[in-house]
């Protein structure tokens, strides 16, 4: 899952985390009001997940659940998991999500996870089939990353699929045979 | 075996599922006499005028090509086993009829090369071409249903079919699986397994290569983080 050169989990990382800091710390280039750079236990800061995480480890932040897992997003992917804009809110929600799961004692947000992937597969299935690639743009604003993902793959394959039905020509010329030859001097 | 044209997502291009059905064997009629032709995968003929035989589709059509034979239209692709096929795939929502596992392919190479040995061509085609639709749809719709299951089970899909959905159903599954597992415990084993190094007593500094307050600018400075005795 987390594999060391995989883009997608590294730019998963950079999702920002609520993290408060536990101790107080020296911590440079912070936007600080002041120019102390000292940073006071309990003050609140959002960190990329992958500082949050290593601070975590040395018990110096507490991790807070970012804002696309709180309760009014919960409530919209009850409601209608399909329509809810999960890019807006953190593209990289299901790969966030999987690895807060351990960091943060919340048992909830596994099947939260898997059923919110559950109802939206569903959705990107049927119009990975059916929508024309004009009116595709809308809906992929909706899509997470890996959803964006799912519905390519299933788009390009019914797409070679449909050439082949139509046909053309069945056998490609080799870009040097149509090539007159020059005339050696 | 891996797709040749796209490794990455691991799909055959439907040009790559139509060579490997040219494999399929039909049945020909030739109308000259020719010497038994040995190749690695067996020997086919001996080729008689007006005796049937039976050879790879891709021969098939090299010989009819140059008027060499006529083809034997195999028995499913007649309207009247056709209709029935198309009808039963009506019927059910979630079974598939049995037909011959590329028979899509099968079927477009003979409409291109061997319209006149098809009788009723033009039916025969608009048949395997709702069949095949419907049950392209039926697939789809069966592809719906997943839970979460780590193995399906859809029998009698046909080889363009299966390439059709599969990196699809590849990648959502791969999805389910990982959302689906109890509590990621291979993360969580990882994780422990380093929490030991918490708390030395000489403050760390801890240097990143980069700290964004915003996404969008990432700063190329390098912060340190430093912690405190305790």
């Amino acid at each position: 899952m987390s594999q060391y050169y995989n883009i997608d989990d590294i730019l998963a990382e950079e999702e920002l985390v609520p993290a408060v800091f536990q101790v107080a710390a020296n911590v440079r280039l912070f936007d600080s009001s002041d120019d102390s750079n000292k940073v006071e236990p309990g003050s609140k800061v959002e960190l990329p997940f992958w500082l949050a995480c290593e601070l975590h480890l040395r018990q110096a932040v507490s991790i807070n659940l970012p804002t696309c897992f709180n309760q009014k997003t919960r409530e919209e992917l009850a409601a209608d998991a399909a329509h809810v804009n999960l890019k807006n809110r953190c593209p990289y929600f299901y790969e966030l999500g999987q690895k807060l799961l351990s960091l943060v004692g919340d048992r909830t947000i596994g099947p939260l996870l898997l059923a919110t992937f559950q109802k939206r597969y569903k959705e990107v299935l049927i119009k990975a089939q059916t929508v024309a690639l004009a009116v595709a743009p809308k809906f992929l604003t909706l899509l997470t990353r890996e959803e964006i993902k799912l519905y390519e793959v299933a788009q390009s394959s019914m797409a070679a699929f449909k050439k082949w039905r139509v046909g053309g020509p069945r056998f490609q010329k080799a870009y040097v045979i149509g090539k007159k030859r020059k005339p050696l001097d | 075996m891996a797709g040749q044209t796209d490794p990455h997502i691991s799909l055959f291009s439907p040009q790559e599922v139509e060579f490997m059905a040219e494999d399929e064997m039909v049945e020909i009629v030739p109308n000259m006499n020719m010497e038994p032709l040995n190749f690695i995968s067996g020997d086919f003929g001996r080729f008689l005028p007006q005796i049937p035989t039976q050879v790879p589709l891709w021969l098939a059509v090299a010989l009819k090509r140059r008027g060499k034979c006529t083809f034997r239209p195999p028995e499913w692709l007649s309207v009247d086993n056709l209709t029935q096929v198309l009808e039963a795939e009506r019927e059910s929502q979630s079974t598939f009829q049995a037909l011959p596992f590329s028979y899509v392919e099968i079927a477009r190479l003979l409409f291109d090369h061997a319209r006149d040995d098809i009788p009723d061509m033009y039916m025969v085609r608009s048949l395997v071409e709702d069949i095949r639709d419907v049950r392209l749809h039926k697939l789809e719709t069966n592809l719906g249903s997943f839970q979460g299951t780590s193995a399906v089970k859809i029998s009698n899909v046909s080889a363009m079919e299966v390439n059709l959905v599969r990196p699809f159903v590849r990648r959502a599954l791969e999805a389910f699986y990982k959302h689906d597992k109890p509590e990621a415990d291979v993360d969580r084993d990882t994780r422990s397994s380093r929490q030991p190094r918490e708390a030395n007593n000489e403050p760390r500094e801890l240097q990143c290569p980069c700290l964004s307050e915003k996404k969008s600018q990432v700063s190329s400075v390098p912060i340190f983080v430093e912690l405190p005795e305790k």
